[in-house]
């Protein structure tokens, strides 16, 4: 007798898209860490480590959007879930946008070699720090949905995960003003780094500065999906 | 007659065929979410489905091995003309539904025993009218028939609606309160074993009736038991044919949906669990054949609707419907057919 001699009505039981939303939003703080890593090489001049992290974060961007496309097929019309499925689809994106914008960052820096004044490169290093450090929170937050659903949905479980949706926010706000204080600065120096440069390190901050935005963006999502609910 | 008469014997070996069939796939999605869950392992499943099943066939598969047997055609009226009739009658209804399931499960539609039983059973009393003038349509139960199909109906939204109740207090009063849910889940795994116990014993004294509830009809016209009764022998070899099922083919089954379902957790299972049993045993107090899986389904969905699943696949439920509409007509056509062929040849 073939194994397909099988009448069964357990497909009733789709495949829990949360667990892949995870993963997802694991590959991006994975990619936020090894920015870090090419922003540290960069401000050393070690422009080789920065074409390698490129790659190796082109890959890590690569992975995220085979997951994304995973979590897209996961769930069809006839899928009920927890949450509103178009809401877990928004929340899904700004996530991936993570992943997304430090690929963006990392591809920048392999397209210009610059020698960075003392001020700015310390800048660059802090907001890039301000920036793992919203990312970090981000993360934390998603690891309490699988909790969440767990409890399916208590009062308890919604207010701790919801109480870390405005610490990303905080976090982000602080690097935007980091970003901004550091785009002053760079003005500051403009003879020294002339027009392109200048062009090019305020490109730079305002890639870096869409990271930290999208994990913003993705926290509020999420927010929103699990009030909604 | 005696029970070795050649179709007495024919009817008996088709009966054990459709509770082997109930046994391999049946009995065993019931029994899978207990494994998907992780709370039992596929040899404690296998032992648990096999004993509690027999025990549900032997004590309470009665009533609705009757209503199958006499409640839908009235085989005392043929009996006094010809019962010869009942018994050729009874094969076709058995062959019918053991080919539609055969079939069926080879190309994974979601169809129930249950349905292509009623549906063979009331084809055999439709063609039956041509060959006994006494009998005619009127007095076919169709009350007694609609019953059943409005049961059917029901009983899935009857379980969802329990199993939303009964996860919805583990939600309110257990999984809000407690620090650690996880816990929690690991003492479910127990409880679990116990409504693992219970849809075994449920579905046992629903679904034997489907193997052998032609055979007590044979079995009576056949002057072998006494009329109306059903010995405790005829369900044993339903339950008994049902255990061989899970043994020989089940068991992989459960393994196979088993792997499938890892979203599942104790108290979600459990909720599911014990609402299909609540619902089906209170269908077989009914006397009323209803389908178990269909109903499990239900409460899966009763239990998603509480938010207590993170996934679940509704398109199934279109499966079942079709399933559903196909198999009665399918199962009635093809035992009409397979009674008039019997009749000509026999």
């Amino acid at each position: 007798m073939p194994i397909e001699y099988i009448r069964s009505v357990l497909g009733i039981f789709g495949e829990s898209p949360f667990k892949p939303v995870h993963t997802h939003a694991e590959k991006g703080g994975q990619a936020v860490q090894k920015l870090q890593e090419s922003v540290k090489a960069y401000c050393k001049g070690d422009y080789m480590a920065v074409h390698t992290f490129d790659s190796e974060i082109s890959a890590i961007e690569y992975e995220a959007d085979i997951i994304k496309q995973t979590i897209r097929k996961l769930i069809p019309s006839s899928m009920m879930l927890p949450v509103d499925s178009n809401d877990l689809l928004s929340f899904l994106k700004p996530q991936d946008s993570i992943a997304d914008n430090a690929h963006h960052t990392a591809h920048w820096l392999t397209l210009r070699e610059t020698e960075l004044q003392p001020e700015i490169k310390e800048g660059v290093l802090e907001l890039m720090e301000r920036i793992v450090k919203t990312v970090d929170a981000y993360e934390d937050m998603v690891d309490d949905i699988a909790k969440l659903l767990e409890t399916s949905f208590s009062k308890k479980e919604i207010k701790r995960i919801l109480k870390k949706v405005p610490i990303v926010e905080e976090l982000e706000h602080e690097t935007d003003i980091t970003k901004k204080q550091l785009q002053a600065t760079v003005f500051k120096y403009e003879e020294e780094l002339g027009g392109v440069g200048v062009f090019y390190l305020i490109s730079l901050l305002r890639d870096m500065g869409n990271i930290a935005d999208s994990a913003s963006k993705a926290a509020d999502r999420l927010r929103t999906m699990i009030l909604r609910r | 007659m005696d029970i070795f008469d050649p179709i007495i014997l024919l009817v008996l070996l088709a009966g054990l065929y459709m509770a082997w069939n109930i046994g391999a796939n049946d009995l065993a999605n019931s029994m899978g979410t207990s494994v998907g869950t992780g709370a039992l392992s596929l040899k404690q499943v296998v032992i648990i489905a096999g004993t509690l099943e027999l025990v549900g066939a032997l004590a309470f598969g009665d009533r609705v091995t009757t209503k199958i047997a006499k409640g839908i055609v009235p085989i005392e009226d043929i009996i006094s003309v010809d019962p010869n009739i009942v018994i050729i009658g009874s094969l076709a209804a058995i062959l019918a539904a053991g080919f539609w399931i055969t079939f069926a499960t080879f190309y994974h539609m979601p169809v129930s025993t249950t349905h292509a039983i009623v549906g063979a059973v009331t084809g055999f009393g439709l063609v039956a009218t041509l060959f006994v003038d006494t009998f005619t349509i009127d007095q076919i139960q169709w009350v007694v028939l609609g019953k059943i199909v409005f049961s059917w109906i029901t009983s899935p939204l009857i379980g969802a609606l329990l199993a939303f109740i009964i996860f919805t207090i583990i939600r309110i009063f257990l999984l809000a309160r407690v620090d650690d849910p996880y816990k929690l889940e690991k003492k479910f795994g127990y409880l679990q074993i116990l409504s693992a116990c219970f849809v075994a014993l449920a579905h046992g004294s629903n679904d034997v009736a489907n193997a052998i509830g032609p055979l007590s009809a044979a079995l009576s016209a056949a002057n072998i038991t006494e009329y109306g009764v059903i010995p405790v022998w005829v369900l044993a070899i339903g339950g008994i044919g049902i255990v061989i099922g899970l043994g020989t083919w089940g068991w992989k089954v459960i393994e196979t949906v088993g792997s499938s379902i890892t979203e599942l957790t104790p108290t979600r299972g459990f909720s599911a669990e014990f609402a299909t049993a609540v619902v089906v045993f209170a269908h077989s107090y009914s006397s009323l054949p209803i389908s178990t899986t269909h109903t499990l389904v239900g409460a899966v969905v009763g239990v998603g609707l509480a938010g207590g699943l993170a996934a679940v696949d509704l398109s199934v439920i279109k499966k079942i419907i079709v399933s559903w509409v196909i198999t009665v007509p399918v199962a009635a056509l093809t035992s009409g057919l397979i009674f008039v062929i019997l009749m000509k040849v026999l």
